[in-house]
């Protein structure tokens, strides 16, 4: 197997650069370009910045390295583009190079390093989430923000920012469920690191409707990471070595092998690309959002009367091409008032870790996406991506409003007449 | 050098023949001329303008000469090009809807030409049949039927003129399309021949539609017809004419005479004429105004009777959610004059019969302070010499702009052969 | 030509650092608009958001005697917006507001760095529309079309960007700011406005716009139909249009561009079929219908394989789709071409596509066609490979030899791409020596010192220089003397 981490050099890679015809109708949806208004922060720029290195007329330098850490990874160039240009696989592969020139500032690589050592560790994810759960309730949190300290180190302020409600819960869902009535099939149920930890509730509720859609589901104990940050982050190896772990945890006997986090399917359905074996090929292949499965499904919905926008995660609808499933099951919930969102598809700044490596950039496209939400005058914002949540609840506590945030599954449980079934 | 008028004469007779060139000849506003020349070619006339040139003469350039009093009044006329005998159809592709025209051909004849492939070049300034083309290209002269096709400016493809030294001249394309080079044909549409003096003109032609229809609404105010208006244009009705008429308009035309009324005409296939009526007769009700189907021959009659009035003429350029307040402003400052015009283009036109110069000063210039709250102006298209040497004719043009009018003018007639002194800021 | 540290003081002092582009990186990212052929790095890329902060840096630059290129969002096909001779880039794409929605009077004023589509966006709910449309209105800056006149499918019926500008605010080579035209009817003087359109920069940098609205049609029909090769689509489109209907869009995709469309959208368009033009018909209902009959009928009278009428919005937007990212799509069967722009006499269509077909074998080259048929603008790419030797060659020999082709036929050199620095060498094609004189003084006006935009638009021909006088008519001599 070729080692993907010298792509960029071979011309099998230099022909994906090539089929870009800079054209540019990927400009306008790019949220750093629609941010800062720059070529060389737009999907375009960087594609030409990568062509510029692969055909050795650049180096690999910091400027360089700097408007690539600054692109968020969301694909939505990818969803614009009539080309066909993978951008998603050619930005790994030139972070991938980046990683191994190791050029970027000591800061930001201590700061990586702590993250890529916690977040696709659910084991460790758990000790730090308790450390900060105590960090909070002793008073911890207020003495630190007094100190300045987070003034001083953005990423610490964004992380702070971010873990406003650290719920405790062992986290783990049941490891089966039976189907209702008679059984389509049997699918997996991904439980996610962050979502395991911060969103259980997501993971208990998409066993049930599931099972309620009529599904066998099981859920893993013992899955590891998806590998989807260190994927996007360029560390091929480590992302690799995650990918034939889960691919080997995941029962090969599913129908489905269903993500409820829209970070950790998008990464799924890349593992063929970046791992060509039988196993991986298989996940990739089989993996589907939750919303896709229930929108097949007669599910016994009652009365819901809200009004709620929906937001579409990057890796949701760029990175697996989902928008229409999600809406279509919330807009099977009687009395529930959908209001489009414009801009519905710009990323609101989370991107995984990005919020935490670029804040300054991620509270941009927050104040955009907010700014966007409050148009629409809904209070309840629906998306189904951890780190959105996240970082869209964030961007309403810090303006003091009055958001609710929540994952469709959750809605969908809500509005469920669960005795009808 | 400076040569002697006789010798002059002969020269100028050298270039066009002697029965083609008269000493003096019909006034321009008012000014005779030394010599009136009616070149048969456009060589001849380039040779004509480039001898003016060397002898620093002035020409001026005439067609049908109904807009020669147009501009300030002329302080040198000493050789009027006359177009009129430059009056051929050139080349006419009526597979691609273009023609190409010397100068002096006017628009009847051009019509009479394309009416046999049922094509038409949608110009239709009053008196239109018996203008010039060229005239109706360097006075920016419109009609009625702007308000579906636009005026010359977006109908000029291409245009052949002599340059102040003569230099023939080419700009713009003979295809329908094209953006090879500036916009040459722009810059000379309404230049009044002061960069040039246009000799042939390619344009761009339309289907004749099948069938036309033509309405008359009626207003009891002139609000009611603005409302009129901006429900029309906020509705998918194609109008085809959109003119507003004030009473006098009205009574000129031997029609009945309300406050204001709108002429509103539709013209496409029979069917979709009758789709739209009945929307035409819904908005007019609502606004509300009464509705009276006109036969063919209105535009006609309209045609004539703003063609044939006999005094002063004021081109008001506007907007169209303003139409009640300019029609208010020429009430207030000139109660005599009669209005109409284009009102879904804000392009209207004055008749006033009562020309006394000393009364028509002071409103004009209060009117232009009205029009000019919304960037618009008041051009003096016909006025008696008197008036237009009190009165600059065009109104004031923002100083910038005028700079830069003023470096294009030095640039291509910096010895001021063309039309000199008539034009914006008497260039 | 590196900028002087006091220039670079003075911009960093004007626009702030997060407003002047210094690094080679970021310079590198904008040496090229969409034909990246031409290439030329700016020794500085500054982002202004205003028209004060654009006339300072037309002043600064002059000053110092500096070239000034403009960009918008580099979409261009000319190699317009890249600095061959080095310079300051100005990139409107800070300057994106709507400053004036007057649906009253049917206008709207905006910053020239908007996006097309994004003014129709705002209007479109209340019933109005942005006529000019080029394919790359997804993403080309309303100044960007000003600059260029830019056309597009929609201005068979409607008309250029000229014809829907009433106004612009532009900082000139002198470094002024004219404001010309506007809203109001009738603007005494000399048309500045249409002047000014379509000036490529050489004049100077455009900042606001006033444009024209359209009240969006009552009815919209787009129909496919299908042709065994391109020489009888392009009698069909002959026959629409001497049968005397224009519609609002008449456009033409042939074999590979379908195939290419094809692999980007989805199967929108028929394979096997030699030609599809794509008709799209607007205005009151009862008109549409009647004239969608007509074509259809043309259509079939020309031996049309198929014709389809879109049965719904959904399937519309798809048939639009395919021809809006087709020259995008094109990425999937070539990685490097030429793009013609060339225009023919509408009823010289079929004989065109004879000889294209010709040159194409000549030199044994892809041919992909996806063009504004009604209009008679051919957009052929020309596909090569630039990693084969002397390939470039060959397809920019091609290129020529259409070009003259469509000059011999009447046409134009360009429809409405313009001309930047591709097509300046061929203007000669179109234009005499006088013609070339008499634009090269227009911009002089504009541009005393040379400094806007350079090296574009007008050739390098004796006729645009200095001194050059055009021949007079000759006089009877000996009269007078």
């Amino acid at each position: 197997m070729a080692t993907g981490t010298d792509r960029l050099a071979a011309p099998a890679t230099l022909d994906d650069i090539r089929s870009c015809v800079h054209c540019g109708i990927c400009l306008p949806a790019c949220p750093t370009y629609r941010a800062l208004g720059e070529e060389m922060d737009s999907p375009r720029g960087r594609i030409y910045l990568m062509r510029a290195v692969a055909e050795g007329r650049l180096d690999v330098t910091e400027t360089y390295t700097h408007h690539l850490d600054l692109c968020l990874g969301c694909r939505a160039c990818e969803t614009a583009c009539p080309a066909g240009v993978p951008f998603g696989s050619l930005l790994e592969t030139a972070r991938a190079e980046i990683e191994r020139g190791g050029r970027r500032p000591l800061r930001r690589r201590l700061l990586e390093a702590f993250i890529f050592g916690v977040f696709p560790h659910p084991h460790r994810l758990a000790i730090v989430l308790g450390l900060l759960r105590r960090y909070r309730r002793w008073g911890l949190q207020a003495l630190v923000r007094r100190s300045g300290l987070l003034r001083r180190i953005p990423p610490l302020a964004a992380m702070d920012a971010l873990l406003h409600d650290i719920p405790r819960t062992d986290g783990a869902p049941p490891e089966f469920l039976a189907a209702r009535g008679r059984a389509l099939g049997r699918v997996a149920l991904l439980t996610g690191c962050v979502q395991r930890h911060l969103f259980a509730d997501v993971n208990h509720d998409t066993m049930r409707l599931l099972a309620l859609a009529g599904w066998d589901v099981v859920a893993p104990r013992e899955q590891g990471c998806c590998g989807a940050l260190e994927l996007h982050g360029g560390r091929l190896d480590a992302f690799r070595a995650r990918a034939r772990a889960l691919a080997a945890t995941l029962p090969s006997d599913v129908d489905w092998i269903v993500t409820n986090a829209a970070g950790c399917g998008s990464a799924l359905r890349d593992y063929g690309h970046w791992v060509d074996e039988d196993a991986t090929r298989r996940v990739a292949a089989r993996s589907r959002d939750v919303t896709e499965l229930l929108v097949e499904a007669d599910l016994p919905l009652g009365s819901l009367p809200l009004t709620v926008t929906y937001h579409d995660p990057c890796h949701l609808a760029h990175g697996q091409r989902v928008r229409t499933a999600p809406r279509a099951l919330l807009g099977r919930i009687p009395d529930l008032a959908v209001v489009p969102l414009a801009d519905s598809d710009l990323c609101c700044g989370s991107a995984g870790v990005y919020n935490v490596l670029e804040p300054e950039m991620a509270d941009r496209l927050l104040a955009l996406k907010i700014a966007r939400i409050v148009e629409t005058g809904a209070r309840t914002v629906v998306t189904g991506n951890p780190g959105c949540l996240m970082q869209i609840a964030r961007g309403a506590r810090a303006r003091g409003l009055d958001l609710e945030l929540v994952h469709p599954v959750t809605l969908l449980a809500r509005a469920m007449r669960w005795e009808d079934r | 050098m400076v040569v002697t008028t006789p010798a002059l004469g002969g020269a100028l007779r050298a270039i066009v023949g002697t029965e083609h060139l008269h000493e003096g000849g019909a006034p321009v506003d008012g000014a005779a001329p030394r010599w009136t020349a009616a070149p048969a070619t456009i060589e001849q006339a380039a040779a004509l303008v480039a001898l003016a040139h060397d002898e620093r003469l002035a020409v001026v350039p005439r067609g049908s000469g109904a807009a020669l009093e147009l501009g300030h009044p002329p302080t040198r006329v000493d050789l009027v090009l006359d177009t009129r005998r430059l009056d051929a159809v050139l080349e006419y592709n009526p597979d691609d809807l273009t023609v190409s025209v010397q100068a002096g051909c006017t628009a009847g004849a051009l019509a009479a030409r394309l009416a046999g492939r049922r094509q038409i070049l949608p110009l239709d300034p009053p008196g239109w049949a018996a203008r010039s083309l060229g005239g109706i290209a360097a006075t920016q002269a419109s009609g009625p039927l702007r308000q579906r096709y636009g005026t010359m400016r977006d109908l000029l493809l291409g245009v052949r003129f002599a340059q102040a030294d003569g230099v023939l001249t080419w700009g713009g394309a003979k295809v329908v399309k094209s953006v090879s080079g500036y916009d040459v044909p722009k810059l000379m549409v309404g230049a009044l021949g002061t960069l040039g003096v246009l000799l042939e003109l390619t344009l761009r032609l339309h289907p004749a539609p099948d069938h036309e229809a033509t309405w008359l609404a009626s207003f009891r105010t002139p609000a009611h017809a603005q409302d009129c208006v901006a429900a029309l244009l906020d509705s998918t009705v194609q109008t085809n004419r959109l003119e507003v008429l004030d009473g006098r308009v009205l009574a000129a035309c031997s029609l009945p005479v309300s406050a204001a009324a709108l002429a509103i005409s539709i013209a496409t296939v029979e069917p979709a004429v009758r789709a739209q009526e009945g929307l035409v007769k819904a908005i007019v009700q609502r606004a509300p105004g009464a509705v009276q189907t006109m036969g063919a021959s209105f535009w006609k009659t309209y045609d004539r009777a703003l063609a044939g009035f006999d005094g002063v003429t004021l081109r008001i350029g506007t907007v169209p959610a303003r139409l009640v307040e300019t029609l208010g402003a020429v009430q207030a400052v000139l109660p005599g004059a009669a209005v109409a015009g284009a009102a879904g283009l804000g392009a209207l036109r004055a008749l006033v019969t009562h020309a006394d110069v000393s009364v028509l000063l002071p409103p004009l210039e209060r009117l232009r302070a009205t029009v000019g709250e919304v960037g618009g102006g008041v051009t003096v298209e016909r006025a008696p010499r008197a008036l237009r040497e009190r009165l600059d004719p065009w109104g004031p043009v923002p100083a910038a702009a005028l700079a830069v009018m003023r470096a294009i003018k030095t640039e291509f007639d910096p010895r001021g052969v063309l039309n000199p002194g008539r034009f914006v800021g008497r260039l | 030509m590196a900028l002087s540290a006091s220039v670079v003081a003075g911009l960093q002092h004007l626009l702030g650092p997060a407003g002047v582009v210094l690094t080679r990186e970021g310079r590198l990212t904008y040496e090229s608009d969409m034909l990246t052929l031409y290439k030329g790095m700016p020794d500085a890329v500054v982002l202004p958001t205003s028209t004060e902060e654009v006339q300072a840096v037309v002043r600064i630059c002059r000053e110092a005697r500096v070239p000034v290129v403009p960009r918008g969002s580099g979409t261009g096909l000319i190699g317009g917006a890249t600095a061959p001779q080095g310079g300051v880039m100005v990139s409107m794409t800070r300057m994106t507001r709507i400053l004036e929605l007057d649906l009253a009077n049917r206008c709207a004023t905006v910053q020239p760095g908007l996006i097309n589509l994004w003014l129709t966006n705002a209007v479109r709910d209340r019933g109005w529309f942005f006529a000019p449309d080029p394919s790359s209105q997804m993403v080309s800056s309303i100044g960007g079309n000003v600059a260029t006149n830019a056309g597009g499918p929609h201005c068979l019926k409607y008309g250029i960007t000229t014809n829907h500008v009433l106004g612009l605010e532009m900082v000139i080579g002198t470094g002024e700011v004219v404001s010309v035209g506007g809203k109001a009817a009738d603007r005494p003087g000399y048309d500045l406005t249409g002047t000014m359109v379509g000036n490529e920069g050489t004049f100077g940098l455009v900042t606001a716009i006033t444009v024209r609205l359209l009240h969006l049609p009552e009815a919209v029909k787009t129909a496919l139909a299908s042709f065994a090769s391109l020489v009888e689509a392009s009698e069909a489109v002959s026959a629409i249009i001497a049968a005397g209907i224009i519609p609002a869009a008449l456009e033409m995709l042939d074999d590979a561009m379908i195939g290419a469309v094809n692999a980007a959208v989805g199967k929108v368009y028929p394979d096997g079929a030699g030609a599809v033009l794509l008709i799209e018909l607007d205005g009151p209902r009862a008109e549409v219908e009647a004239q969608a009959e007509r074509v259809a009928a043309i259509c079939r009278e020309r031996q049309a394989l198929m014709v389809t009428v879109a049965r719904d919005e959904t399937e519309r937007a798809l048939l639009w789709k395919g021809r809006k990212e087709a020259a995008g799509a094109v990425g999937r069967i070539t990685a490097a071409y030429l793009l013609q722009d060339a225009v023919v006499p509408r009823s010289k269509l079929p004989q065109i596509m004879r000889e294209m077909v010709a040159i194409s074998k000549r030199h044994r080259l892809l041919f992909a066609n996806v063009f504004h048929a009604g209009d008679g603008n051919l957009h052929p790419l020309i596909c090569y490979d630039d990693r084969k030797p002397g390939e470039l060659e060959r397809a920019q020999q091609a290129n020529e030899e259409l070009l003259h082709a469509c000059i011999a036929l009447g046409g134009s050199v360009s429809g409405e791409h313009g001309i930047g620095m591709d097509k300046a060498k061929n203007l000669p094609l179109q234009y005499a020596e006088a013609d070339l004189n008499f634009m090269f003084r227009l911009r002089r006006v504009f541009d005393p010192d040379g400094l806007m935009n350079p090296a574009k638009l007008l050739p390098s021909h004796p006729a645009c220089g200095e001194g050059f006088r055009p021949a007079r008519p000759t006089l009877p001599a000996g009269t007078w003397v």
